[in-house]
């Protein structure tokens, strides 16, 4: 526990404080500029890696950000009077609403539409700045002097150090969020976006949240930056200085606070390498010799592909080539970064720190800090009352898909506390039933009721906050995030603390409570052991069981299991089957689609039997074990139409 | 014609296939029937090449085949109908049957579909294609769409075809016409390898037949010598 | 004399459709994105570039002396085999990993193609001599050249040329059945790969097309890249992806509009109806205007 906190906090305190004694020991004004400069982009850097690394998605927006940031700042200044922190909040601000305005139509889209709606945000934010000359002065600039803080002037040093100490500031906020339940929706998101929204915890909302705090802090870097120059133009804010970010954060390391600060660092230092043409050669050849060794490895160690070894040396030696033929390598300035964020994307995707990290965490090995004691199953999964009253009804279901009728009039009504077979052929339409229940789909034409009220349709994230918790046919687990975390993600009712307070570092005794939660569902279904495993390294029956855990987090009125037992080795099956009877005692109604009919006889109360979409029979297993229509469709034999095979009973 | 020796094959963390062996003769019709979720469509999956398997061999007429990716195999003369049927939704009826035949057909302009070979045979077998030969393949009812899959993959004038659950999600008199077609297709001399859920009228149509479990072949032998398999009587035909 | 409403209606006709000719090409270049995204879900971020690097090949063409019929088909060539780079270099690496690192891989490529062009041709805008005539032709009181009127014809023959190609050829249906169905595509022994391969090729040659088009009437520059490609972008984002000829209607209106707003409102603001236009239809149609939803598959 000291080790950990030693190392990584550590680390952290004495870079914090190396810069904040450099303009006491160095008089130096044009390094304490860089370095000012350094913290201003260390903060819009982060925001940045907010939506590209821990999002995952390209956003071309952050440069239009600083502008407008700036400008805010700037006029906040000029025509209001405002002092230093006010004008900051205010960049700030305009940085989270305008981020929260383009957030909501942009997060919809996938990867590419997402990038483009954000770089015309940025275009669009060019021209208004550029033509709207009565505000902002248009391509002419804006002067401003930089405000009081508290009614002193602020000099050279004095703002660096408030730089520096909004950058730590920002540091541990998001330090703070990203070790909360915000750090795995994203990550979660990442991996299965299906399976996030299913677990209640909404893709979109997250989406946007974290776009918009990315967004705030690109105005908040805004305004430091206005306050640094004194003086603004559009011209600085455009899709040029957006590949230099991007090219920080990518180079730097995404998904990491240390990536986006190196990241920061090369941004600054740039213009200086470019300008010594003796430097710049070094470099490149630098790097060339990197790209050789680590494609060379990477070819022989077959971890990369053949193009992934070679591209990058093709580009470092281009730059190092070009190096020596051009006249001037500042002409070539888009061209050579285009080059170095080439070899970084392809050779080297996780950066720097990426690359670092490996090492370093062979180096000093450091334990997770411990986890709490389980806590009791009653107070995760209370014990519920069931009535035998109808808890979910479906009415004359229809789902088409073009020309196939995948679920045709389905009428069905599954009771409180029961375990509710849906049995059926292959292609018989019963996961796409469930699907439709669950939201994946929305119904052609029917409804679905729970308890009397109609289920909403068409959403996964609605029906999963109507109390509906389900498992899928085809695995949807988090495989990045740990099995803990993977149970912890879809706790429900968990995590109260807003926002604000998370970044504050105040919501940490609820993640603990989380824990102990997430650690009681995981003994349920004998994972417990393998807590800190990560999803995608267990085995396939643990897999299966994790997955019905995390269901479970949800506190479920209704579990659906669809094909549990799917490839399932048959000790497992026995495992299996002891999970689902305990969960039963618990009193929670469960849809369980199998094709083992032992299994089936063995759990379910009553069983539905779908065909071609239509429900063929219904009642107890051993009713439907001797109904004709359905040995005749599934089970068994009859002259004309035969049976599918289905489990063999155990000999 | 087709040796499959020793494949395994998974999903990601899950190994579905682990060792599976078996071969279909020219000219003959083999099922392998087994439960759902022992691994059969996987199986029709490594060796058309839709997966790659991570061990073994697929021997298409003696070459090997296997790690070779799909549409190298298809062109090798493998028609893999695959579960599910996976027709052109946007694309015509009969656009989706020329590109079965995309391996022997001009690219260009060239074409008229009339003049395709093997069109009128698929026509002749399947008329109710021929009604719809313009209409949209999504539209197809289940059925159709199988009948679609099927003669997508006799254009491809195949060396063998794999043939995998053509009866799923259909009604059971649509099942009925789906094997009085694979009857017709074997009495033509077609290489068929079929795997079904409906174990026995796959082997009323066999000529050899394997049982899958767990992801091996557990049985193999002539639908005669099945039946009389008292294991197999009791798990799979009732 | 004219009473002054009727010659402002004439005035806004002339506007809308002086611009609307230039938004053919915007829509042109969104069908070049529509034949990539089919069959790749990727687009070439860099398709601004392509379009005017292909512009001064063409010019460097005609410079050394080929007459203009024979530079068109050079010129297409040179598009092609940049949009055959495009994909070799920047999307099959991350279409076999499944990630979208070609986002970030075709923006670099049209970094370094701006910066090569700057560098090859300068940064200054030249003039694209065409043997067209400029002179002005009146219909209805609106004037329009030949040369705009060839903008309109070549826009609709490639467009009609690459549609007659994916509907009557075989190679053209497989292009198709890919985009419907790629696995199943496959197993027809149709490879995705050389699919991919011509959809970039085709949209390369397309962008070549749209910067042969345009370049007579607004001169080629390194800068005529990014004026076009927000505006081609608008167009596929607000029509769809998959919309086929949805571009076209998008692209006549927003060359219409963007003409209107700088000519009633100021040049500068020439690019907001679009990007308006972008973000508002994203709000409300995230799959475009006449884009289809598709059906997620567990």
């Amino acid at each position: 526990m000291l080790k950990r906190l030693l190392l990584l906090r550590g680390a952290e305190l004495i870079a914090l404080a190396l810069l904040a004694t450099i303009p006491l020991t160095v008089n130096n004004s044009y390094a304490l500029g860089l370095l000012t400069l350094l913290a201003i982009y260390g903060i819009l850097l982060i925001g940045l890696d907010v939506t590209v690394g821990y999002l995952g998605q390209v956003n071309l927006a952050q440069a239009a950000f600083l502008g407008l940031g700036a400008y805010a700042a700037g006029l906040s200044v000029t025509m209001f009077g405002f002092g230093m922190l006010e004008a900051l909040a205010m960049s700030m601000l305009i940085g989270l609403v305008l981020g929260g305005l383009l957030a909501f139509p942009a997060l919809r889209l996938e990867g590419p539409q997402f990038a483009l709606a954000t770089l015309s945000f940025s275009a669009l934010s060019t021209t208004v700045l550029n033509e709207w000359e009565q505000l902002t002065g248009g391509a002419q600039g804006l002067s401003l002097s930089r405000p009081a803080l508290f009614g002193h002037p602020v000099n050279a040093p004095g703002f660096y150090w408030l730089c520096l100490i909004l950058l730590a500031l920002v540091w541990m906020a998001l330090r703070n969020m990203l070790s909360s339940q915000w750090g795995r929706a994203f990550e979660a998101l990442r991996d299965s976006p299906i399976a996030t929204d299913a677990m209640g915890v909404g893709t979109y909302r997250h989406k946007v949240a974290g776009f918009a705090l990315g967004s705030s802090l690109g105005g908040l870097a805004g305004g430091l930056y206005a306050f640094n120059f004194e003086y603004l133009q559009p011209q600085s804010f455009t899709y040029d200085l957006m590949v230099i970010l991007l090219l920080g954060v990518v180079l730097g390391g995404r998904k990491s606070l240390w990536g986006a600060f190196f990241g920061a660092s090369l941004i600054v230092l740039l213009p200086n390498l470019l300008s010594n043409r003796l430097m710049f050669v070094v470099i490149s050849a630098l790097g060339l010799l990197v790209a050789v060794i680590a494609g060379a490895r990477g070819w022989m160690k077959k971890t990369t592909q053949p193009f992934q070894a070679i591209a990058p040396v093709i580009a470092m030696g281009m730059l190092v080539v070009g190096g020596f033929l051009v006249e001037n390598t500042e002409n070539w300035r888009k061209g050579i970064f285009a080059l170095m964020l080439f070899s970084v994307v392809v050779g080297l995707p996780d950066g720097i720190m990426g690359f670092a990290a490996r090492y370093l965490t062979r180096l000093f090995r450091i334990d997770p800090p411990a986890l709490p004691p389980a806590a009791a199953l009653d107070e995760v999964l209370p014990v519920r009352r069931s009535d035998g009253r109808p808890l979910l009804e479906l009415k004359n279901l229809k789902r088409y898909f073009g020309g196939v009728k995948a679920v045709d009039d389905i009428c069905m009504t599954v009771r409180s506390g029961q375990v509710h077979g849906l049995i059926g052929p292959n292609g018989s339409g019963k996961s796409t039933a469930v699907n439709v229940i669950s939201g994946l789909y929305a119904p052609t034409s029917g409804a679905v009721l729970l308890q009397g009220k109609a289920l909403p349709t068409g959403s996964l994230f609605k029906v999963a906050r109507a109390g509906v918790a389900r498992t899928f046919q085809n695995l949807q687990l988090f495989g990045e995030l740990s099995a803990l975390d993977n149970v912890m993600l879809a706790l429900q009712g968990a995590y109260r603390k807003p926002l604000p307070l998370v970044l504050l570092g105040l919501a940490r005794a609820e993640e603990q409570r989380a824990q102990a939660g997430a650690l009681a569902l995981l003994e349920l279904v004998g994972l417990k052991g393998q807590a800190r495993v990560r999803a995608k390294d267990l085995t396939y029956g643990s897999q299966r069981f994790l997955e019905i855990a995390r269901a479970l987090a949800r506190k479920p009125e209704l579990l659906i299991l669809d094909e549990p037992a799917a490839g399932l080795a048959h000790p497992d099956v026995n495992v299996l089957v002891d999970i689902i009877k305990s969960i039963h005692r618990r009193g929670i109604t469960i849809i369980l689609i199998e094709h083992h009919m032992d299994v089936v006889s063995e759990l379910c109360d009553t069983v539905t039997v779908v065909d071609g979409g239509q429900v063929i029979a219904a009642g107890t297993p051993d009713e439907v074990k001797r109904d004709p229509k359905v040995i005749k469709a599934y089970l068994g034999v009859a002259n004309g139409t035969e049976a599918p095979a289905t489990a063999p009973l155990p000999v | 014609m087709l040796q499959v020796e020793n494949l395994h094959a998974g999903y990601g963390a899950s190994e579905v296939l682990l060792g599976t062996t078996l071969q279909v003769e020219q000219g003959k019709v083999v099922a392998l029937i087994g439960a759902n979720g022992a691994g059969k469509t996987t199986t029709m999956r490594a060796i058309s090449g839709m997966i790659r398997p991570t061990r073994g061999r697929v021997l298409l007429n003696g070459k090997p085949v296997q790690g070779m990716g799909a549409a190298g195999i298809a062109r090798l003369g493998l028609a893999h109908a695959p579960e599910g049927r996976k027709v052109f939704g946007p694309l015509s009826v009969e656009d989706n049957l020329m590109l079965g035949g995309y391996n022997h057909l001009p690219m260009f302009f060239g074409f008229r579909s009339k003049a395709a070979p093997g069109l009128e045979r698929v026509y002749e077998l399947f008329p109710r294609l021929r009604e719809r030969s313009r209409q949209a393949a999504g539209t197809l009812s289940g059925g159709e769409q199988q009948m679609l899959a099927i003669g997508r993959a006799l254009m491809a004038n195949p060396k063998v075809i794999l043939l995998d659950e053509p009866s799923m999600g259909l009604a059971p008199v649509i099942v009925q016409e789906v094997f009085s077609t694979i009857r017709r297709l074997k009495e033509a001399g077609i290489t068929l390898l079929l795997v079904e859920q409906f174990a026995k009228s796959a082997l009323e149509v066999a000529d050899y037949a394997y049982v899958m479990e767990h992801g091996r072949i557990a049985v193999e032998g002539t639908p005669a010598e099945l039946h009389q398999n008292e294991k197999v009587l009791a798990a799979y035909l009732g | 004399m004219l009473p002054e409403s009727r010659m402002n209606t004439f005035i806004i006709a002339q506007m809308a459709v002086s611009g609307a000719l230039m938004g053919l090409v915007y829509a042109l270049i969104a069908y070049g994105f529509q034949l990539t995204f089919a069959t790749s879900k990727s687009i070439n971020f860099g398709q601004g570039e392509l379009v005017m690097l292909s512009a001064f090949f063409s010019l460097t063409l005609l410079d050394l002396g080929m007459p203009y019929w024979l530079m068109v088909p050079g010129g297409l060539l040179f598009g092609a085999a940049m949009g055959l780079v495009v994909e070799r270099a920047c999307v099959r690496l991350s279409l076999e990993q499944k990630n979208e690192g070609w986002i970030l891989l075709t923006i670099i490529f049209g970094l370094l193609g701006f910066s090569a062009a700057e560098n090859i041709w300068g940064r200054d805008d030249r003039p694209f001599p065409s043997p067209i005539s400029a002179d002005a032709m009146h219909f209805f009181g609106i004037s329009i050249t030949p040369l705009e009127i060839s903008v309109a014809i070549g826009v609709f023959a490639v467009m009609g040329a690459i549609e007659l190609f994916k509907r009557k050829t075989l190679l053209g249906k497989a292009f198709e059945a890919v985009a419907a169905d790629r696995d199943a595509a496959q197993l027809m022994g149709v490879s995705a790969t050389h699919t991919i391969m011509l959809s970039y090729g085709l949209s390369g040659m397309v962008a070549a097309m749209a910067g042969i088009l345009i370049s007579p009437i607004t001169t080629v520059g390194p800068t005529m890249a990014s004026a076009l490609i927000l505006k081609a972008f608008s167009v596929a984002v607000v029509a769809g992806l998959d919309s086929g000829f949805g571009v076209v209607v998008i692209g006549i209106v927003l060359g219409a509009l963007e003409s209107l707003t700088s000519f009633y409102i100021g040049s500068g603001w020439r690019e907001a109806p679009g990007l308006i236009l972008l973000i508002l239809a994203l709000a409300v149609r995230p799959n475009g205007v006449f884009g289809k939803a598709s059906i997620r598959k567990v």
